[in-house]
Parts: structure tokens; sequence; C-alpha cells
């Protein structure tokens, strides 16, 4: 009898199976929006946004860093494609519509269908100049490609200098000429400002919650097996009739789409766009996220894009003292696998850390925010020695119970060696 | 007599002014068993290379059951039904034993990208279809015990017989192995010729084989054809082999 045969097996596959995730995901953000909300300080709650937004964009980047094994550093540009399009599209609808850009009160309303819409028009956008971008990517690899990646941001970043002038009126819409209105008035080069500020806990929770479905599902589907299976060696990939080609192209227009997204919900939060949201800086965060959680890893994506978000706030203001939670997490899990009196350490050490920081911050007056990429990169030396993969590995949480489990295997078994010895 | 499965013509490629692998033509029938042998350096791998779409010929004429490869990329040639495996072993290496076959099986995946993403039942049945085929794969070539593990924490021995089985799970008609004795130990030598025999007689492909081990080469090859500085020295059963004068020259210089 074969083992394989053995197996039990789950329920034969339907599509309610499919639908239970997503499901979650909108109950989920009902209640975030509707009981959360509420009580939650305006303060955190932006945090807690740009904590989704950062999900996404280390979730969607890890498709093309972490599956494929590309170097990209231009998640950025496509950021800044999917906000400014996003965004243009519901500020000047919604002045052509309702004479205003000012957002409605409700969830669910036509401004907000037209926000999902733009949206979705700033992912596609996105997407489109992803396809773009992935072609030089089937030539070029390692170095090769992270220079282009961060060309293209460049360009896409100069492009956006170009545009016109914002029209912040219907009548002046009306009156403009052709030369005004190409490039679009997008305002680029200073700030484009007044967008319906249309993000909330609901929408916000809605985008992660597709990207990480679409990214988990992708990952444990034979196409994202195909995907990492380049990443481990392109010329056995392709021997083994995996079209490398089309995986490749693919992975940057899906991770360009979800950017978009990230994009979108940026600029409906934050009123306005800046040149300077969509900098080399942002890539930067975004790989530091994929690095630090591990390639491939969604959940170390996830947590590392939690971790930084915010860890950034902390550090602009290291008062508060339940943001120890944050060091202590963090020097936990790079020492995970160690001994007991490694960890405890590890958990003092955070803890002079933080009470440092939080001293300094008090006392001398030090905004240790501004030290944030020295701390990054402090962050990554000691990840890189102590941690190579990174939090995760490749792994996910949904293998730490078996993870676990060995690890006390080991452990007994060498407790019962010493016993015999 | 039938038409070769893969039939090779002329087939030449140069890499400046060196020609790698000149006239090169080779006619593998269903169920052949042939030896690619020469030196180091005379272009073995290299033929190998053009055969599934690494290198592009310059010249000459590639047919796989009655249809042109040539200029075609190896995926698809793979998929047309032409497998190998590697020198240097070319594993998955994060992966486990299981899912390096699975990405094999990539190949016949008939599952749209929508239909994996929103969990259709046909990519649902797909996939368990696929986890079934990997594991009777692994089963056959006695890897199934250790289907869960790294492909790195495999001992070499293993790790060959996983790109055999990976190479398996693509369903080729040829299958080509490049030196798949390197580095074993006779025991492991023994073990993989009885393997390629049953490969061959489970898996209905024909196999043609690169090898330096002479002894191995010679007792199951049906023909072989030996290539010195890319050029095809000689052609025949073991014994027509053994004793070509060139062959001789070839492998011990000249008297």
């Amino acid at each position: 009898m074969l083992d394989y045969a053995a197996k039990p097996r789950t329920a034969e596959p339907s599509w309610l199976g499919g639908l239970i995730a997503p499901a979650i995901v909108i109950a989920l953000a009902f209640v975030l929006y509707a009981v959360v909300r509420p009580i939650t300080d305006d303060y955190y709650a932006r945090v807690a946004m740009n904590v989704g937004i950062a999900i996404i964009m280390a979730v969607s980047l890890n498709i093309v860093n972490g599956y494929t094994g590309q170097f990209s550093l231009g998640h950025a540009a496509f950021f800044a494609i999917g906000g400014y399009t996003a965004a243009g599209i519901s500020y000047y609808a919604s002045i052509e519509l309702w004479n205003s850009p000012a957002a409605h009160e409700g969830l669910f309303n036509a401004q907000s269908g037209l926000f999902l819409l733009a949206t979705i028009a700033g992912g596609l956008v996105a997407a489109a100049a992803g396809w773009l971008v992935g072609l030089p990517s089937l030539r070029l690899r390692g170095d090769y490609l992270a220079i282009v990646t961060l060309g293209f941001g460049e360009i896409v970043r100069v492009l956006l200098q170009q545009t016109n002038n914002q029209l912040d009126s219907k009548a002046k819409i009306a009156a403009a000429k052709w030369s005004e209105l190409f490039p679009p008035p997008l305002n680029a080069a200073r700030s484009f400002i007044n967008i319906p500020n249309i993000t909330n806990f609901f929408w916000v929770t809605l985008m992660v919650g597709a990207c990480l479905i679409f990214a988990w599902r992708l990952k444990r589907s034979t196409f994202g097996r195909a995907m990492i299976a380049i990443r481990e060696n392109e010329v056995a990939a392709e021997a083994m009739g995996v079209n490398i080609t089309r995986l490749k192209v693919w992975a940057f227009v899906f991770a360009a789409f979800f950017a978009g997204i990230a994009g979108s919900l940026y600029a409906h939060l934050s009123f306005q766009l800046n040149p300077g949201d969509s900098g080399i800086q942002r890539s930067i965060d975004a790989v530091i996220m994929v690095v630090l959680g591990g390639l491939g890893s969604i959940s170390g994506a996830t947590l590392a894009a939690i971790l930084l978000t915010i860890g950034n706030e902390w550090l602009r203001e290291p008062t508060h003292l339940w943001y120890y939670v944050l060091p202590l997490l963090v020097l936990r899990l790079i020492f995970w696998p160690a001994n007991r009196m490694k960890a405890a350490i590890g958990w003092l050490v955070a803890l002079g850390l933080a009470e440092g920081a939080r001293s300094l911050a008090i006392y001398e007056g030090v905004a240790p925010g501004d030290y944030r990429m020295i701390l990054y990169a402090l962050a990554l030396i000691l990840m890189m020695i102590l941690r190579p993969s990174g939090l995760f590995g490749t792994r996910e949480i949904t293998d730490l119970p078996a993870m676990r489990r060995k690890l006390l295997n080991r452990k007994s078994v060498q407790r019962g060696i010493e016993v015999i010895q | 007599m039938t038409a070769p499965l893969l039939s090779v013509q002329n087939l030449s490629i140069s890499f400046g002014g060196l020609k790698a692998v000149s006239d090169f033509s080779l006619d593998l029938h269903d169920g052949d068993l042939q030896g690619l042998i020469g030196p180091n350096g005379a272009g073995k791998t290299t033929c190998f290379n053009l055969l599934t779409g690494v290198y592009c010929a310059d010249d000459g004429e590639m047919k796989l059951a009655g249809e042109s490869i040539n200029r075609k990329k190896p995926f698809q040639i793979t998929a047309a039904g032409m497998a190998r495996t590697f020198q240097n072993i070319r594993l998955f290496q994060e992966l486990t034993v299981l899912e390096n076959v699975k990405v094999a099986c990539h190949l016949h995946a008939r599952q749209s990208l929508a239909g994996a993403v929103l969990r259709s039942p046909f990519a649902g049945r797909e996939e368990r279809a696929i986890d079934d085929r990997s594991r009777a794969i692994l089963d056959r070539l006695g890897l199934l015990a250790r289907a869960d593990e790294a492909a790195t924490s495999l001992p070499y021995g293993d790790q060959r017989r996983l790109e055999i089985a990976r190479a398996l799970a693509t369903e080729p008609k040829v299958l080509l192995l490049d030196e798949p004795a390197a580095g074993m130990n006779p025991q492991e030598k023994i073990e993989l010729t009885q393997l390629i025999a049953f490969i061959r007689e489970q898996f209905k492909v024909a196999v043609l084989l690169i090898e330096h081990d002479m002894k191995l080469v010679m007792s199951i090859c049906e023909k072989i054809t030996v290539l010195d500085h890319g050029e095809t020295i000689a052609c025949g059963n073991a014994d027509e082999v053994q004793g070509n004068s060139k062959v001789i020259e070839a492998y011990l210089g000249e008297a």
C-alpha cells in the first residue's frame, strides 16, 4: 500500500472553500471600520493605516524580489504611478460631479464607488508600467536589473515633474487649453493637494486582505512554485519546462498592480501627494522590509512592515512605554531558536536600547527619527550576522508549530542522550 | 524501420573561433539507450545544451517526434518531450524534494492563474493530481520517504536520483542524462545502472547518456557515439567503439 494513497483526504474542492478567506477579510473590514475606528485616536488610526499600506508594499515587492529572486529597486515608481492616477481620477471626477473634491460622509456612496474604480485604475496603470519594466528583466540579472529599476524610478519621478499645474474648479477645467491638460494637471512638481480623503479602515483592510490572499494563493499554487524555482535555479527551471520569460514579467505586473493600489490608498489618506512620497526612500524601505522578513516569506514581509512602520513612529517620539514591545519582539525573533540565556540577554539589551532612546529624547531633546536610516542599517547588519535568511527565512507563520515541534524533539533527544551518558 | 524519435543532423556550433561541435548527427529510436562519450572538453555537454535549446546551433537540423525543435527555447523543447539532468546538480535547493518534482509538473498544468488565485474546483483538483503524481514518481524512485525534506539535505546519490525524478515528471519521450554517475561510489553506480534500466522500462523513455565511466557505458548502452574536439570520431556498439583506433588514440594519446 502506497503512502500517498493512504493519506487522509480533505473535502472535495469547491468554490466555497476559496470564499472563506475573502469573507473573513470583508467581515473584519466592517468590524474595524464600524467598531474599532470610533474608539481609536486619530493619530493611532493614521499609523495603523500606514502600516496597512506598508504591508501591501512589502508583500507585493516580495513577489518580485522574494518569489522570482529578481532584485527590484523601483517599487516606489509603481506606488507613484498608481497614486497619481487614482488621485487624478477621483479629484477631477469629484469636481466635475459634485463641484468639490471634499470627501462625502459615509462608507458606501457614489464617491466611494468612484474611489474604488480610481484605485483599480491606478493599479492597472501601474501594472502596465510593471509590464514595461519587466521586459528588460528578461535579459538582465542581479545588480544590472537593480540599476535598471532604479533608473526607471528616476524616469517616473522626472516625468511626473513635467505635469501641469493643478486646476481647482469646474470653470477652470472647462476653460483649460489642451496644453494645460496634457501632460495631465497633477502638479507633481510641487504638491497635488485636496485629494478627497476617502481612505479608511474599511478600504485599507480590504486591500491588505486582497493583497495577502493573492500573494498567499499565488505562492501555494503551481505558478508560485514555478516562480520560486526560477529564484532557486533559473537554468534548471527552464529545463523543467517553466516559461521563465512569462513568469518573470507576470511577477512585475502583479507587484506593480498592488503597489499602485497602495499608492492610491496613500493618496486618499494624505490629502496630498508630493514627489518626495514616491522617492527612492520608499523603494528602499520596501526592500528592507522584504529582506528583514525573509525573501519569499509573506508572513515575514508583513511582520517587517508592521515593525518598521511602527518603529518609525516610535523613533519620532520614543516616549510611549508600550513601544517597548516592538524592539523586544524584534530581538526575540532574532534569537528565536537560541537558548534561554541568549534570549534573556536579548530582552535586556532591547530594554536598555529602548530606555536609552527614551531618556535621550526626553532629556536631551534629541529626535531619534533623524537617525532612522542608521538604525535600519544597524538592524540589517545585525540581521545579516545573526539570521541571514531574515526573520522567517522562506517559511510562513503556518509553519511555526511544526518548526517548534522539531526544535523540541531535537532538544529532548539531546537530553535523552545526555541522560544515557 | 520506423522514423526515429529524435533525429539530429549535422549539428554545429562555434564559440568565437572555436568549433565546439561540428557535424553532430544522431538517431534515437523508441526505447533506445545510447551513450555519448569522449575525453574532457570533447563537446558532450555542449551537445546536450544544443539539443535542449540552451545554445542555439549555427547549423543543423533537430527533430523530436517528427517536429522540428530548431531555435526553440528550453521550456518549449521540454514541453515537446525532451528532458535532461545536469552534470553539476541543479536542484531547487530551498524547496522540498516533493516540491522539486511538483515544479516539473507545472508544464502540464492546465489551470489559469485566476483559477489558482480564486481557488476554483478545477485548480484544486489539478493541484491534488500534481501532488499524487509527484508522490507516485518519488515512490517509484525510492525517494518518497524523504518527500518533505529539503532537497539539499539529501545525500549525493539521492540528489542525482531526484534530478532524474524531476526530469521524468515532465513526461519526456527522450531523457538526457549528463554524467549521472559522476562522483558516485561503485555501489551507487550499480544502483544507477539498475535505475536507468528501470526507468527506461517503466516510463517508456529513450535515454541518451553522457558518461565518463567506461564500464558503465559499455555495459548498458546499445550504441555509443564518441566525440573528440567536437567531432564524431566513432559510432557503434561497445565492441566496435572499443576496437576503433581513433577512439584509442583520443583516450590514450598517439602511440
